[in-house]
């Protein structure tokens, strides 16, 4: 489903991908993990087109989208996309945040987005703050909102870049528990994290980078119980 | 006492007139102006060499020179290489007006407009896009609501200097407010009297003006989201 292959990526001379190569099957739940700077976040952001790559493909259901003649707009639509910040647009209500991309981007009625938006809101345990504007939520709810919002569009593939780090540690539950309600239901899921908790139980495949490189790969299991490189190792030890 | 204010009364319609005209002047500039500043803003966040070029050198040039040059030059200069008083006879002074007016008005809105753009996080624009919306609607539906709010204290303030700058169309012969006062005054020298009244009537439109903006900054609840 998801298909990158030898991904470089450079900030100025600096080298922040040094080839990165990662598949994902429908269904897979993979966890990044690494420390600041490991280019994890870069990553992620590569697969929906927010950074453009220097070199290497990534073929989204078999569409490159590292193409020039790609259109990107295209492939986002399918690729939902969740923030360390949250990034609600600040001007819209809770309900205009999750419709305004069904109604502008796919050409639905008003009412049917609206529809979609109370069983999204429903689903993430917020119908109550519909009309509230995203300043009214706490961080924990406003995450939520938004992962409702990238669902909206109905995606084949969710992203997460580090969605419980800008919260307060009693809010990273709740967010938490959609993430794991969405994973169970089958939602294909690339999840760059620090919550070894949550990877333990949710991940299929954790995925160690350090210094723009996979390092290791393999089960929750495999990697957080006997990790073999060094890197991986010392990585662990910290977080423990 | 009763003549001090005679001569006001007396010469009130003329004054009026004159205060249309200004009004006149004044609203139409300040419509072309943001168009403008709209436009030239966008060329200067463009990643495009040509326009981002464009914006630049647009603003540098009519931000840069005093505004009663820039009529002077469009009135009395341009006409010696383009016969755009011939074009647009009879019509080539107010016109001449406005043009010049608008482009210096519109150099200070450009510089607004692209600060406001530039206040609304990065973020913002990256969530748009990742729920697929083009530029178009990141910038239609995003990123100008949420600017335009921050924009609206400059650009009031820039709006009542472009009520006071009318009065610079005088030196042209437009018969606005300034222009009014000037004319009275060559033959009652009624100085004191008429510049009082023009003063007063000056103050009362941009007093409309800000009471307007105080409405419109509520409305959007400016100090919130």
């Amino acid at each position: 489903m998801i298909n990158a292959k030898n991904v470089k990526k450079s900030f100025g001379k600096n080298l922040v991908l040094k080839g990165v190569s990662l598949s994902v099957k429908p269904k897979e739940v993979v966890v990044i993990m690494g420390a600041s700077g490991s280019g994890k976040s870069t990553f992620l952001r590569c697969l929906n087109g927010l950074e453009k790559v220097y070199s290497g493909e990534i073929y989204i259901n078999n569409v490159e989208i590292t193409h020039n003649k790609t259109n990107l707009n295209l492939v986002r639509r399918e690729v939902g996309m969740v923030f360390q910040h949250f990034n609600l647009f600040a001007h819209l209500s809770v309900l205009d945040n999750i419709t305004i991309g069904p109604v502008k981007v796919l050409g639905k009625s008003k009412e049917e987005a609206e529809n979609i938006a109370m069983n999204l809101l429903k689903k993430v345990g917020l119908e109550e703050k519909a009309n509230n504007y995203p300043d009214e939520l706490s961080g924990g709810q406003q995450q939520r909102v938004a992962i409702a919002r990238a669902l909206a569009m109905n995606p084949i593939v969710m992203l997460f870049d580090e969605p419980t780090s800008a919260l307060d540690p009693e809010m990273v539950g709740e967010v938490l528990s959609v993430m794991r309600n969405l994973a169970k239901e089958g939602m294909t899921m690339i999840v760059v994290t620090h919550e070894m908790g949550f990877a333990r139980e949710v991940g299929d495949r954790v995925v160690f980078m350090d210094d723009g490189q996979i390092v290791e790969e393999g089960s929750p299991q495999e990697i957080f119980t006997y990790p073999k490189q060094e890197r991986t190792k010392a990585f662990i030890s910290k977080i423990l | 006492m009763g003549g001090f204010f005679s001569v006001i009364w007396q010469n009130l319609p003329q004054l009026l007139y004159g205060a249309k005209l200004t009004l006149f002047f004044s609203v139409v500039v300040i419509i072309v102006a943001t168009i403008l500043g709209l436009i030239f803003a966008l060329f200067k966040i463009s990643h495009n060499p040509v326009f981002k070029k464009t914006g630049e050198v647009y603003v540098h040039i009519f931000r840069g020179l005093p505004l009663l040059v820039e009529i002077f030059y469009i009135y009395f200069a341009l006409p010696m290489i383009l016969p755009l008083h011939k074009w647009f006879d009879p019509y080539f002074t107010p016109i001449a007006g406005i043009l010049a007016l608008s482009l210096n008005e519109g150099a200070y809105i450009t510089e607004i407009i692209r600060a406001g753009i530039l206040s609304i996080g990065k973020g913002q624009t990256e969530a748009a896009y990742s729920i697929g919306m083009t530029k178009y609607q990141t910038m239609r539906y995003i990123i100008l609501p949420q600017a335009f709010k921050r924009m609206i204290p400059p650009l009031v303030n820039q709006f009542i200097q472009t009520i006071k700058d009318t009065s610079l169309l005088s030196v042209i012969s437009i018969s606005e407010l300034t222009r009014q006062g000037q004319i009275i005054i060559s033959t009652t020298f009624a100085s004191l009297q008429i510049w009082t009244a023009v003063a007063v009537i000056y103050l009362a439109m941009i007093f409309t003006l800000t009471g307007i903006s105080g409405y419109l900054e509520r409305r959007f609840k400016i100090d919130k989201r």
